[in-house]
């Protein structure tokens, strides 16, 4: 432990030598006064604030509830943010916490701050302290961790945060009598506290689906074996069910079976219900198999195998009784705690886990407990009286659905511990973080409402409708934050459900084809028909184009805050299916910049072959020989519900469709309409091949991308899988100078962790198992050969815009997927609340943005 | 008459018990919201649900309802919206701001509306009373929340007159908080004021070429002296009922009105419960507005026997 202090020294000293050279003294500016500050040692000017600096915020809903334990929705993790530190917290890369070959504020730093260092791991001594965790035998490290903690840290009213209130907090994180909604995220996430799931559950009985992700089963159809009773039962005894009403299958993206009643053969659905006990669960016997799969098993549901009814089965799982002592959470000091997890995680990922935190009030805690039912209801952290900070603010007022207010902790460590400021990227000078010494926030219901009360200097932000675009997208006080959903334009190539649609009655063959769709080409030919940039400023200005099947706010190496689309890997991938020619540019960034998605001419030229290809295959007919299809092609584009978004979308489409297509065979017959209103049931129509297309995407963990690839391999949630099929797909790679060819499954599974074996060999390339530039080279191949599919044509990157008012400026202005533009703490005000009011005055009550 | 209104009060309670009941049996055998089964807490949601009681049979827990409602005036928790908070104490808590609003736009709306009214009928067929009836007939024609952005925009952001929404906090009575209520009220205010004045205008008019006005002018009368005596009480037979069902319709309108002006009330309360779904608030807020629209009623109907003698309330011939 010496020798670690004596080396942090160092580090500290040498950090805060380079921050002194790198921050030159500026000229002073108003509201802002100077005191010393030390930082281990070295001391530093630190400018101070004066006056009162409000920050006015508006939401839709108002938060009631912020019980860390129990809290549901975004809309109540608001007062968290102000109220709530974490063990760890991430800062900017400035001065003060420099990050090699990165320029500062273009990533961040992980630092303690409810914590006192930074963990140290103790997997060995724990495996052989404490057995009952049952730390794996070759397991050596990421699975418990010794955290020092901050003996400055306190509660609102002063009293001490220590090693009890931790483990008083997590006991009553995990009590089964709780049921607290937030136990979850520290026994099924990735910080999975050992033997919390088992305390959690102690006593109790469960239903577990047999297959909750959709894909891997617990127990195979095959596996079972048949009771005295005619029940199959696992190897162990332990009976099977089918639920009818069961709401956990990731087979059926959570849909319970009931929902697709109306599907089933006449009386296939009465006879199961009535094999069901009272929660619905039908015993798996023949009698029920045999109901089921005539259902599962026919043209209606996708023809499945005997073998997939395993996916709508469920079991019953009984949890002993299970004492806290056995839980993963030991005091081991005053201010020390030993963390045990149940897998192992190390690195960021462990870090950006400690970042929040689950510590209650004792005394308030259990005042605020209410016995419901069986179990219990708790008012805690639901009112001002109720509610303990031990963050930066503290809640001073609120009102249910109306406003609350925050004004600083002044028992907050941080405001007093020299290590909260940063170095102004600006005037190079350092000041506090959390200028702001209030937070006002009040519901204001509409958006119009929110403009006018910004441009009258009322709010701090104001987020761009669509009416909006035109008149501020330009602004320079206007942000724009990329999100990590992409949108595709997803095209139907279900041969089976096409010919199914021909064959209808009112289907006049003569004049109208649908075959044709399927042709790769003429999928090619729609991919080179619009340009990505101008689709998205017409039909959803607030996003931008789409080139690849990942999009730009996606983060690869978290330490650093790297993006996959800025990889050279990446960039050669769009070059690649977009026909670049790399070499007539000055540079790979020159060639990725020349990408608009539109090619007219190429386009043309793929619809010419589409249309010698359809004629060859019989699709469309051309009897006056005069090069042009008989028959028109209509596109159904599915949509849930009609808006002004689907007929800009549609119009859009059809527009440009109609200029690319002149001259061609298609001309004038290549058409987009709007399906009926399918509500949640249009992605089962896209799967289904009932319906052409649709702008249907998906959105992941920004922080790993070559989790996406899944997506695509999935059947459960991939849009093509009835028609294009990743196993018989495959891509050879070459790693360490080597061809390895897997199919598409199976690079995607060894991407992500998976061991696969593939004619004896194994390979994995998941984090940590393989070197990050490879596990690139795979994620670009597998993207280009996605792309290159044409199932799946990238339109849009989400994304949204917001003004920001003039009174305030944030010091990053630069987005970062993990620190946003480091929120309250880096936020500067360009005047005081007297000032604001009278620049507001003087501009007569209406700013202009 | 006091037979009349026991019956009418015991036919009301009746009628709140069955709305309650179908009210508690419709919302709670709607399908819970899908949670999907990628979200890691569908497992604890499905649990909670089970030790609530929300998985017993519907008549078991309407039984359970009632017990708690009839022995300990016990409304429930709410467990969805306020965790944990009692649902009779949270509505309690947000009426005044409902009723005061509401209120003080019946209040403003009856004088001017009446007296609107009774110039347009005085002014028959003038340009005034063209006016008056012309406006009354844009006015009653636009719904009361095309008001509120509009006096949003003129009075609070053009002129700065007024706030943009409701003040927080709870000292209802002070003159800062009656200002940063204007708005809402006139955009209430506006709908009541039309309906009143075209119900005086229409009831004034007609009573003035009565024959009994003839009457009150040939024995001496003057024409102000017969207006406000004899025409003027005659009409409001009509009128006054008709302030009843406007406090009902404002209660209604204001839902909408609540949500603009940022006012804490039970209108937005109602909307929430049903979006949540908060089982235990939506039946509070059902009994109440049920309880309002019932009352409401008995009370119009009993009116009409005080305002007008020759109506007998509760006679069999």
């Amino acid at each position: 432990m010496k020798k670690y202090s004596s080396i942090l020294a160092l580090v500290l000293a040498v950090v805060m030598l380079f921050a002194l050279t790198a921050c030159q003294p500026g000229d002073d500016t108003s509201n802002v006064s100077k005191e010393a500050g030390e930082t281990s040692g070295t001391e530093i000017v630190v400018e101070k604030f004066e006056g009162d600096f409000t920050w006015k915020d508006s939401v839709s809903t108002l938060a009631t509830n912020w019980n860390p334990h129990t809290y549901e929705t975004s809309d109540d993790s608001y007062p968290l943010d102000f109220i709530v530190s974490g063990l760890y917290t991430f800062v900017f890369n400035d001065a003060l916490n420099p990050v090699e070959g990165k320029d500062p504020y273009s990533g961040y730093v992980i630092v303690p701050e409810m914590a006192a260092a930074m963990p140290v791991d103790v997997t060995e001594d724990i495996k052989a302290s404490h057995p009952q965790f049952n730390i794996p035998e070759d397991a050596t490290k990421g699975y418990a961790y010794v955290i020092d903690l901050n003996p400055n840290a306190k509660w609102q009213d002063g009293t001490p945060i220590n090693a009890d209130t931790y483990v008083y907090s997590m006991e009553k994180l995990f009590n089964s009598e709780l049921l607290n909604y937030r136990a979850t995220d520290y026994m099924d996430g990735d910080l999975a506290i050992a033997g919390g799931k088992s305390y959690y559950n102690s006593g109790r009985t469960v239903w577990e689906a047999n297959s909750a992700d959709g894909a891997a089963m617990n127990f195979a159809l095959a596996d079972l074996v048949k009771g005295d009773d005619g029940v199959y039962t696992t190897a162990d005894g332990v009976k099977m069910y089918f639920g009818l009403e069961d709401t956990t299958y990731g087979w059926t993206g959570g849909d319970p079976l009931s929902a697709y009643k109306g599907y089933f053969p006449e009386g296939v659905w009465d006879a199961l219900a009535a094999l069901a006990n009272d929660e619905g669960y039908v015993p798996v016997t023949d009698e029920s198999i045999d109901l089921l799969y005539s259902f599962t098993g026919s043209a209606v549901w996708g023809n499945e195998t005997r073998e997939q009814l395993g996916y709508y089965m469920s079991y019953q799982k009984t949890y002993e009784e299970f004492a806290f002592e056995n839980v993963g959470i030991i005091k081991t000091g005053d201010y020390q705690i030993t963390l045990v997890l149940e897998k192992s995680l190390t690195g960021f990922y462990l870090l950006y886990n400690l970042s929040g935190n689950w510590l209650v009030y004792e005394d308030l805690y259990e005042s605020c407990l209410k016995k419901e039912g069986d179990t219990y209801l708790s008012t805690y952290n639901t009112s001002v009286d109720t509610t303990m900070s031990y963050g930066p603010y503290k809640l001073v007022s609120y009102q249910e659905d109306k406003a609350m207010r925050f004004e600083k902790n002044e028992n907050w460590f941080g405001y007093t511990d020299g290590k909260h400021i940063y170095c102004d990227p600006e005037d190079g000078k350092y000041y506090p973080m959390y200028q702001t010494t209030a937070v006002d926030c009040q519901v204001v219901a509409e958006a119009e409402t929110r403009k006018l009360m910004f441009l009258k200097g009322e709010l701090m932000g104001y987020g761009l409708q669509a009416d909006d675009y035109d008149s501020y997208r330009s602004s320079e006080y206007c942000y724009a934050t990329p999100a990590t959903a992409t949108f595709f334009l997803i095209l139907n190539g279900h041969g089976e459900a096409i010919a199914t649609r021909e064959a209808a009655e009112d289907f006049d063959q003569t004049k109208q084809d649908l075959e044709t769709l399927q042709l790769t080409s003429f999928k090619q030919a729609l991919a080179l028909s619009y340009d990505k940039d101008l689709f998205a400023s017409t039909v959803s200005p607030s996003r931008s184009g789409a080139f690849g099947m990942i999009g730009s706010a996606y983060v690869y190496d978290p330490d650093t805050g790297a993006k996959y689309r800025d990889t050279d890997q990446a960039k050669k991938a769009l070059c690649e299916f977009y026909a670049v020619d790399v070499s007539k540019f000055d540079s790979l960034d020159a060639a990725v910049e020349s990408i608009t998605g539109y090619d007219v001419e190429g386009a043309r030229e793929f619809f010419k072959k589409a249309f010698d290809e359809a004629i060859e295959k019989g699709y469309i007919t051309d009897t006056d020989k005069d090069g042009k299809s008989d028959q028109a092609i209509k596109i159904e584009y599915a949509i849930s519900s009609d808006s002004d978004f689907m007929t800009t979308t549609v119009n859009y489409l059809n527009n440009t469709l109609a200029e690319v297509i002149k001259g061609t065979p298609f001309e004038g017959k290549i058409e987009f309409y709007k399906s009926a209103e399918y509500g949640n049931d249009w992605s089962n129509k896209i799967k289904s091949g009932m319906s052409d297309t649709v702008l249907g995407g998906w959105s992941g963990s920004a922080l790993n991308p070559f989790s996406l690839t899944d997506l695509y391999v999935n059947p459960s949630r991939a849009y093509d899988a009835a028609w294009f099929n990743p196993e018989a797909t495959n891509l050879t790679i070459k790693i360490d100078g080597e061809d390895v060819t897997l199919n598409l499954k199976q690079w995607s599974d060894a991407l992500n962790g998976a061991a696969v074996e593939v004619d004896g060999k194994t390979y994995n390339y998941g984090d940590g198992q393989a070197d990050i530039e490879v596990r690139l080279e795979i994620l670009a191949a597998f993207e280009t050969t996605i792309l290159k599919n044409f199932n799946y044509l990238p339109m849009l990157e989400d994304g949204s815009m917001a003004l920001l008012s003039q009174q305030v400026y944030y010091v990053v202005e630069e987005y970062n997927p993990v620190m946003g533009r480091g929120g309250i703490a880096y936020t500067k005000y360009n005047f005081n609340d007297t000032e604001w009011a009278e620049f507001v005055a003087s501009q007569n009550g209406e700013l202009k943005y | 008459m006091l037979k009349y209104v026991i019956q009418r009060v015991v036919l009301m309670l009746i009628t709140l018990f069955i709305i309650t009941g179908m009210c508690f049996i419709l919302i709670r055998m709607l399908p819970p919201a899908t949670v999907s089964p990628e979200d890691p807490h569908a497992e604890i949601v499905e649990l909670r649900r089970e030790a609530l009681g929300y998985n017993k049979p519907l008549l078991v827990q309407f039984g359970i309802f009632l017990k708690s409602v009839f022995t300990k005036w016990d409304w429930g928790v709410s467990d969805k919206l306020y965790v944990g908070r009692d649902v009779f104490k949270m509505l309690y808590q947000k009426m005044p701001a409902t009723v005061l609003v509401n209120l003080y736009s019946i209040l403003i709306s009856i004088p001017i509306g009446i007296i609107l009214g009774i110039i347009a009928a005085l002014k028959k067929n003038t340009w005034i009373d063209h006016t008056i009836s012309t406006l009354t007939m844009v006015v009653i024609s636009v719904p009361s929340f095309v008001y509120a952005f509009v006096i949003q925009y003129l009075f609070s952001y053009k002129l700065g007159w007024f706030p943009f929404l409701m003040k927080a906090g709870t000292d209802y009575f002070t003159w800062e908080m009656f200002v940063s209520m204007v708005p809402a009220i006139m955009s209430l205010s506006f709908g009541v004021i039309a309906g009143f004045t075209r119900t005086t205008r229409a009831e004034l008019t007609e009573v003035l070429t009565s024959e009994f006005m003839l009457l009150a002018r040939t024995k001496g009368l003057t024409k102000a002296q017969a207006t406000v005596r004899h025409a003027f009480r005659n009409c409001m037979v009509v009128v006054l009922p008709s302030i009843f069902g406007s406090f009902i319709g404002v209660m209604s309108g204001s839902l909408i009105i609540e949500k603009i002006f940022s006012i804490p009330g039970v209108g937005q309360l109602y909307i929430n419960s049903i979006n949540a779904p908060d089982y235990p608030m939506f039946i509070m807020n059902t009994f109440f507005y049920t309880s309002i629209g019932l009352a409401a009623s008995i009370v119009v109907d009993l009116s009409y026997g005080f305002i007008d003698p020759r109506i007998r309330m509760g006679s069999k011939k």
